[in-house]
């Protein structure tokens, strides 16, 4: 029998083969997923041989400016997960102030905790190992509504959604780009025979299994679990940031 | 500790990933000369680091006389709780008392660390399989040989020293008003836990020390062998017993500036996991040559 080479290799971002508790952690959230989906969240693997590739698709909430998108995502684990974070890169075009050109989303909990002057993001966001796919992407959503403008991947964007927010939406620039993006998004929905909800009701529901998105023989109306981690913590850290920031900068910035 | 930091103004990627790789070529050199738990060894060969430095060589001098062997951990930031954990593991091998007293406190444990608004679902994970190795060692399931496989095997060997860290965190956030005495500038308890205590590689302080050996009810021994002008190492009992030392602690670290490994007490050696004699001496015998 020939052994694979190098090509049996899971994930090419460390040179370190992956740990055990890699495959354990990703294991049992993947798992997990499939069992209880998290509202408005589909995932499932690229490739069903690599446990280091996920692909993700969120549905944009109601009564936001994303409310019926639907959005990519591939999300990649290195070996050395939980230790390190993964990374988030959209597929779908996703114009965001913490979204860089090629779709890699910038979010503090991805990081890792250490000391960066550089970047505005306070140490409590930061990646431990408890942080998890749920968690992650839960702080996704949540930051598509609310942008982290302290350190934007993309200044424009930035520029555009504070004149969005500070109009109190008069100015429609970046409303209109957003919703012209949702509207495609939709194409692609389409195309994955994907229905997106569109009202809240629809969106907090248990979602059924879709061609695109096998999920096994799960009976998924045996749990619905509200499954909302606190996030009070992270909300507290952005409140502070913007103070900070906007602390003599540019008063009078009020977050809604 | 890296002394090039990037220009300020670079707004990210780039140096980001530039930092992040020489990390990662730093961590797999020190991977690669050091044993996640290395075997026994004579306590006299740290004599080979510090020939050089009379002050140093006085204090090992002394040591001898209490201390036997010492088993070294990897220098990759984990140190003091891969060393207590698998200093503990050990005497839960032949500690039953020990063993139904840990038995008792993690569950309480566990649910307080809930409470604080731990991710429940990793948290779950991280504490079974720290329950799961208790029960295996505790009801000789698994044998020193074992552990010490165990604890050099990368991925679990982290797995239990997360949980150490989760615990340690959680007994500074409970006891945060009087952590709060500790911190520095005006980081408060929590934010030094999701920077210093939680993650992973991030090196242990007193006040790491202070609260696990709080939260596990586990008495330490650090043995301070630093530059200090005395002649004896000094050492610090954990938790503080003030005068009345009556009892000896249950684990003895070896502190050397930024790094702890695990020290063995004369008596205790007869007890002291799997490295055979045969290794020990030949260790001693190339370094002597």
């Amino acid at each position: 029998m020939m052994a694979s080479t190098s090509s049996s290799r899971q994930n090419s971002s460390g040179p370190m083969a992956p740990s055990s508790s890699a495959i354990r952690a990703l294991s049992l959230e993947l798992k997990s997923l499939m069992e209880e989906p998290l509202e408005g969240i589909r995932a499932k693997l690229v490739n069903e041989e690599n446990l280091f590739e996920w692909e993700m698709a969120i549905f944009g909430p109601p009564d936001t400016l994303y409310q019926a998108g639907y959005f990519k995502a591939h999300m990649k684990f290195p070996n050395d997960y939980p230790y390190s974070p993964p990374t988030v890169r959209f597929l779908t075009k996703v114009w965001h102030p913490n979204v860089y050109e090629n779709g890699d989303l910038c979010i503090s909990i991805l990081h890792p905790p250490v000391d960066d002057p550089q970047s505005g993001e306070l140490p409590c966001e930061r990646w431990n190992p408890t942080q998890n796919v749920r968690t992650i992407m839960l702080s996704v959503v949540s930051l598509l509504n609310e942008p982290n403008t302290y350190s934007p991947a993309n200044v424009d964007a930035s520029v555009m959604y504070r004149r969005w927010r500070d109009s109190n939406g008069k100015d429609k620039e970046y409303e209109n780009i957003i919703k012209k993006q949702v509207q495609a998004s939709r194409v692609e929905a389409e195309k994955d025979g994907v229905i997106v909800p569109t009202t809240m009701e629809e969106y907090i529901m248990k979602p059924k299994p879709r061609p695109s998105f096998p999920q096994d023989n799960i009976d998924m109306d045996d749990f619905y679990d509200d499954d909302c981690y606190d996030m009070d913590d992270e909300d507290d850290c952005s409140d502070d940031e913007e103070y900070q920031e906007d602390d003599g900068e540019d008063s009078g910035n009020g977050e809604s | 500790m890296s002394s090039e930091s990037p220009p300020p103004a670079a707004s990210g990627d780039n140096q980001d990933e530039l930092i992040l790789a020489q990390k990662e070529a730093i961590a797999q050199d020190i991977a690669s000369n050091a044993s996640l738990v290395g075997n026994l060894e004579p306590v006299y060969s740290l004599e080979r680091e510090f020939s050089h430095d009379a002050v140093f060589m006085t204090k090992i001098g002394n040591l001898k006389g209490r201390y036997a062997e010492l088993r070294r951990t990897r220098p990759d930031g984990n140190c003091f709780f891969r060393a207590v954990a698998y200093r503990y593991f050990e005497l839960l091998l032949h500690r039953p008392d020990e063993y139904e007293r840990i038995k008792a406190l993690l569950p309480r444990a566990k649910a307080q660390m809930i409470e604080l608004g731990m991710p429940t679902f990793t948290l779950e994970d991280f504490y079974d399989n720290f329950m799961d190795h208790v029960d295996r060692v505790g009801q000789a399931h698994m044998d020193a040989q074992q552990l010490f496989e165990t604890f050099n095997e990368p991925g679990q060997s982290d797995y239990l020293v997360v949980f150490l860290r989760l615990l340690t965190s959680m007994q500074l956030q409970r006891n945060a008003e009087f952590y709060q005495n500790f911190m520095e500038g005006d980081k408060t308890v929590a934010e030094f836990c999701a920077t210093e205590v939680e993650p992973m590689y991030n090196e242990s302080d007193h006040i790491h020390i202070t609260a696990l050996t709080e939260a596990t009810g586990i008495s330490l021994r650090v043995i301070y062998l630093d530059r200090g002008s005395q002649t004896e190492a000094s050492l610090h009992d954990f938790p503080d017993q003030g005068e009345s030392a009556a009892t000896t602690p249950l684990v003895h670290l070896l502190y050397r500036p930024g790094h702890y490994d695990v020290i063995y007490p004369v008596k205790s050696t007869s007890e002291s996991g799997p490295a055979t004699s045969n290794a020990t001496v030949t260790t001693t015998a190339e370094l002597s040559s």
